[in-house]
């Protein structure tokens, strides 16, 4: 009581987005949880029931864990790279550097453009004889390496190539959040005396670090989801090295069309990922803020 | 017209906020509410516009049961602390806004807004934004937008905390006269500072830690506080508060200090009592007490000086520029007649009071 | 000792920005290539190394190896439009709800929707393809631009309400509140007042969204084939050996040129501080 009149309000703004999400994403993740207890493989028109069989499989699939594996360590290490390097970048050109306006717009450049489409220019490069990697490294004695052939080799092509798509995104929310840093506390740190390290890391880092976390976690949920560099760039190989879990999922039910597991292996996935994000969420938040969330 | 509010209860996470507020504000008034930060003033206006959330409580607009109009609809204008003006939008269009929603003639709104414009003394401001202006500027376009709507109440939360020191006096005096000319305006203007309340206000009221401790004429605030609380708050710089005795014909205060009793404590019973006198009616050089300078503060052409005694710690306000060593010794003189008289219980409510006049 | 830093600095400025180059720069010199200067190993330098051509970028609008890029353009640009304007709309008003109110449904509060809103990206594509499919199917929408607009819409949204409600929690609440006392009802004040001041706000996540959209390359394979075509799809589905690689470089580098605009649009707001102030 007291704020008479506000309530019905309430509703207008919330329920029109809400309510629209629901609806489209509500009926996907029913039906996925509903074939995932069938054995589906869309030719035959009827969902037959086979409970927890799915799952069953799934648990001894060694396959799904080691791409699951693959794809976290993937995953964080790319964010941990971009991270250092975007914070890096947007410090060089934060003062004091001649044409930073010029150099803030190019590192912006690579976040814009289309993943798919730069990483088959990629491939390109990769490409063992034809493409200028191995041809410019071979200038300097070095190589010529197998880049999509071997094993180590093509994940490391996949995450050169997702430093390249996804460091600007740390460094525009970095910079962004390094430009909004009031004076005062560097200010306070030259009158001290304080050297270009001492200064980063008692001023800058910790008054940067709510920016930090929110970068980290949005680049880590877009990096969970791995896979169209992996289509293009190596098809999950050699075999299956450089595989995510998000290309195996896809290659269980848009390839060999086993639906039914595929959708297991997506609720299993899905569920995992939560789980894991939030936590990484609230350590974050712990480690560089420090008490409640 | 009056504005009615009755039993506003507001408690959150277990802190009182608003404890059964009940008061009466009267059209062609100005009512200062005067209290400490926290004391709910601004949660009492909030509840008044319909925007606070309240446990209990009803609002009455005359006959009209204002608590069901939704705030959109309720005739009121606010002015707050932080000089809250539409960024978006020049100081004319800023000031029209409430009548354009009022669908008023567009001629109307020429002449209000210009007039009021005038008066606020923003003539030729019309088209600059309220981020090419200083504070008191900003300040000053929200006056005018809530004067322009000629709103049956207007609320004012402290609009002259976030000025510095000067522009608020100068300001002060502005608003009082215009202010004067709201004859058809319930007006509320919130404040901690004495000096606003007693200056501003036909009437004045009281509150602490979400309650009302007393309503009156500034002149009977002042002079006859209903508690040592009330005391604390009208008085600036705070006044003194001694613990002390009063026998068959004697007062004697802590530290053994003994004065002479006053005509108007001898009719008090014998017993404890709290006594508190004003710092700008202590005495230096006569003999009461002598204590050790801790802290001297010129400020302008008075010096504040605090003291360590007998009787605890002082604070002295006196005319004129003095220079007192620190920890050098002060000989302070209490005017006994001067003392006001609260009772030991723990409302501490006043029991006598020194005879009204002179310093105010 | 602050010479020697300062050419660090600038080598490691001039060293991310030849890697940041290198793939445009090939791209750029194979479009010109032919045959000769790709099959005998990698070639750099046109005339010098190899004879440039136009052919590659001809295909462009005619076939012949490569991709007729007006329409993947025009559906790209409708399909991202559409959706990234629609999902700003609702997704601004769902944000100052949250921002504004505290709602409560059972044990549900603001922060729990929020995170409801942010955790739809957590899902990887895979979850929702199939379903989509059927979904689509089902409304007769498949192959369609609606279809996806519908689908996008569902992706955008949680980065709009991300964005926004950061925003508005900074706008003081005291305007809003001004506004209605002043007479304007909730919506009003939202209409009139929050809106016109959100414009920052409103250009990043429209930015975002845009981005975001544009580039989506895994709905936009698994749901349309040939009435619909985005360009993403049209340029991967040039990743065979058939394709010669001066047709591939062409598609892939006009396929890109659009979102630079939003680089330039990126850089300004930063550096003029307005953006500083909107990411958070």
């Amino acid at each position: 009581m007291g704020e008479t009149g506000l309530r019905r309000y309430k509703l207008v703004f919330l329920l029109p987005g809400l309510l629209t999400l629901l609806a489209i994403i509500l009926f996907p993740l029913l039906f996925t949880i509903r074939v995932s207890a069938s054995g589906w493989d869309a030719i035959t028109p009827e969902l037959n029931w086979v409970g927890g069989s799915n799952y069953a499989t799934l648990w001894n699939d060694v396959r799904f864990w080691q791409s699951l594996a693959r794809l976290s360590g993937m995953a964080v290490g790319t964010v941990l790279i971009q991270y250092v390097l975007g914070f890096a970048l947007a410090l060089l050109v934060w003062r004091d550097v001649k044409a930073r306006r010029l150099f803030r717009l190019l590192f912006l450049i690579p976040m814009m453009t289309t993943p798919v489409i730069m990483s088959v220019i990629w491939r390109t490069i990769f490409h063992e004889s034809l493409g200028p990697a191995n041809d410019l490294l071979h200038l300097i004695g070095l190589g010529p390496y197998p880049w999509l052939t071997a094993g180590g080799w093509a994940v490391a092509s996949v995450m050169i190539v997702e430093i390249w798509q996804w460091t600007p995104f740390m460094f525009l929310l970095l910079l962004a959040g390094l430009i909004s840093l009031p004076r005062e506390p560097f200010l306070a740190a030259a009158i001290d005396g304080a050297g270009p390290i001492r200064t980063f890391l008692n001023v800058t880092f910790p008054l940067m670090a709510t920016v930090s976390i929110g970068a980290i976690m949005i680049r880590l949920i877009e990096a969970s989801k791995l896979m169209e560099t992996v289509y293009v760039l190596t098809s999950g190989g050699p075999g299956t090295a450089s595989e995510t879990s998000g290309y195996y999922i896809y290659i269980k039910g848009l390839r060999d069309f086993d639906i039914g597991y595929a959708a297991a292996l997506s609720i299993t996935y899905l569920v995992i990922m939560i789980i894991l994000l939030t936590l990484v969420g609230k350590l974050l938040h712990r480690v560089l803020v420090g008490g409640r969330s | 017209m009056s504005l009615q509010i009755n039993d506003l209860t507001l408690a959150v996470d277990g802190v009182t906020h608003l404890d059964g507020i009940s008061a009466n504000f009267e059209r062609g008034k100005l009512t200062t509410v005067i209290g400490r930060t926290l004391a709910g003033k601004t949660t009492l206006m909030r509840a008044i516009t319909g925007l606070q959330h309240l446990d209990r409580g009803a609002l009455q607009l005359d006959t009209q049961n204002f608590s069901a109009l939704p705030a959109w609809r309720r005739d009121i204008a606010m002015v707050y602390q932080q000089f809250i003006n539409y960024p978006h939008l020049n100081v004319f269009e800023n000031v029209a806004f409430p009548l354009r929603r009022k669908k008023l003639d567009e001629a109307v709104i020429e002449r209000r807004v210009r007039g009021v414009l005038d008066k606020v003394g923003l003539k030729g401001f019309e088209a600059r934004r309220p981020s090419q202006l200083s504070g008191g500027q900003q300040q000053r376009v929200a006056l005018a937008r809530s004067l322009a709507r000629e709103a049956g109440i207007l609320l004012l939360d402290e609009p002259l905390v976030n000025l510095d020191y000067k522009l608020r006096e100068q300001m002060r005096s502005e608003f009082r006269s215009l202010l004067a000319e709201q004859t058809q305006t319930i007006v509320i203007y919130n404040t901690t500072e004495p000096v606003e309340a007693m200056l501003l206000g036909d009437t004045v009221v009281v509150m602490h830690e979400g309650r009302i401790l007393q309503v009156g004429t500034p002149a009977e605030v002042f002079d006859r506080p209903a508690s040592m609380q009330v005391a604390s708050v009208v008085n600036d710089p705070p006044m003194n508060f001694i613990q002390g005795h009063k026998g068959e014909s004697t007062l004697e205060l802590a530290g053994g200090v003994c004065l002479s009793l006053p005509w108007h404590l001898r009719g008090l019973t014998i017993g404890e009592y709290w006594f508190g006198v004003r710092a700008n009616e202590l005495r230096v050089g006569q003999t009461s007490v002598t204590g050790q300078v801790t802290f001297s503060e010129v400020s302008g052409s008075e010096t504040f000086l605090y003291v360590d005694s007998p009787l605890g710690p002082l604070t002295l306000q006196v005319q004129g520029v003095h220079i007192h060593a620190l920890a050098s010794n002060l000989e302070i003189g209490i005017p006994a007649e001067r003392l006001f008289a609260f009772e030991s219980a723990a409302q501490r409510r006043l029991v006598a009071a020194p005879a009204t006049g002179a310093q105010l | 000792m602050s010479k020697l830093y300062t050419f660090l600095k600038y080598l490691a400025i001039t060293l991310w920005s030849i890697f940041v180059v290198t793939p445009f720069l090939w791209a750029l010199t194979t479009s010109f290539k032919t045959a000769n200067g790709v099959t005998g190993g990698p070639t750099y330098l046109p005339w010098l190394q190899y004879e440039p051509s136009l052919s590659g970028w001809k295909s462009l609008f005619s076939g012949g190896g490569g991709i007729d890029i007006v329409k993947p353009y025009l559906d790209s640009l409708i399909v991202t439009a559409s959706a990234s304007v629609i999902s700003i709309v609702l997704g601004s008003l769902a944000a100052y709800g949250l921002s504004r109110f505290s709602y409560r449904a059972g044990f549900v509060k603001n922060a729990d929707l929020i995170f409801f809103f942010i955790s739809q990206r957590i899902m990887p594509p895979i979850v929702l393809a199939i379903p989509f499919f059927l979904m689509l199917k089902w409304l007769d929408l498949l192959d369609s631009k609606i279809g996806l607009i519908l689908v996008y819409v569902a992706l955008l949204l949680p980065i709009a309400v991300w964005i926004m409600v950061d925003f508005f929690n900074n706008i003081p609440r005291q305007i809003d509140e001004m506004a209605m006392l002043d007479g304007c009802t909730p919506l009003q004040a939202f209409l009139r007042v929050i809106l016109p001041n959100s414009l920052p706000g409103m250009i990043v996540a429209g930015m975002f969204c845009l981005i975001f959209g544009w580039n989506d390359f895994f709905f936009a394979f698994t749901l349309t084939f040939t009435d619909t075509q985005l360009l993403p799809v049209a340029v991967v589905a040039l990743n065979s050996s058939v394709t010669p690689w001066w047709s591939l470089s062409a598609s892939a580098l006009i396929s890109v040129a659009p979102l630079l605009l939003v680089a330039f649009v990126v850089e300004r707001y930063l550096s003029h501080g307005t953006l500083a102030g909107a990411i958070r």
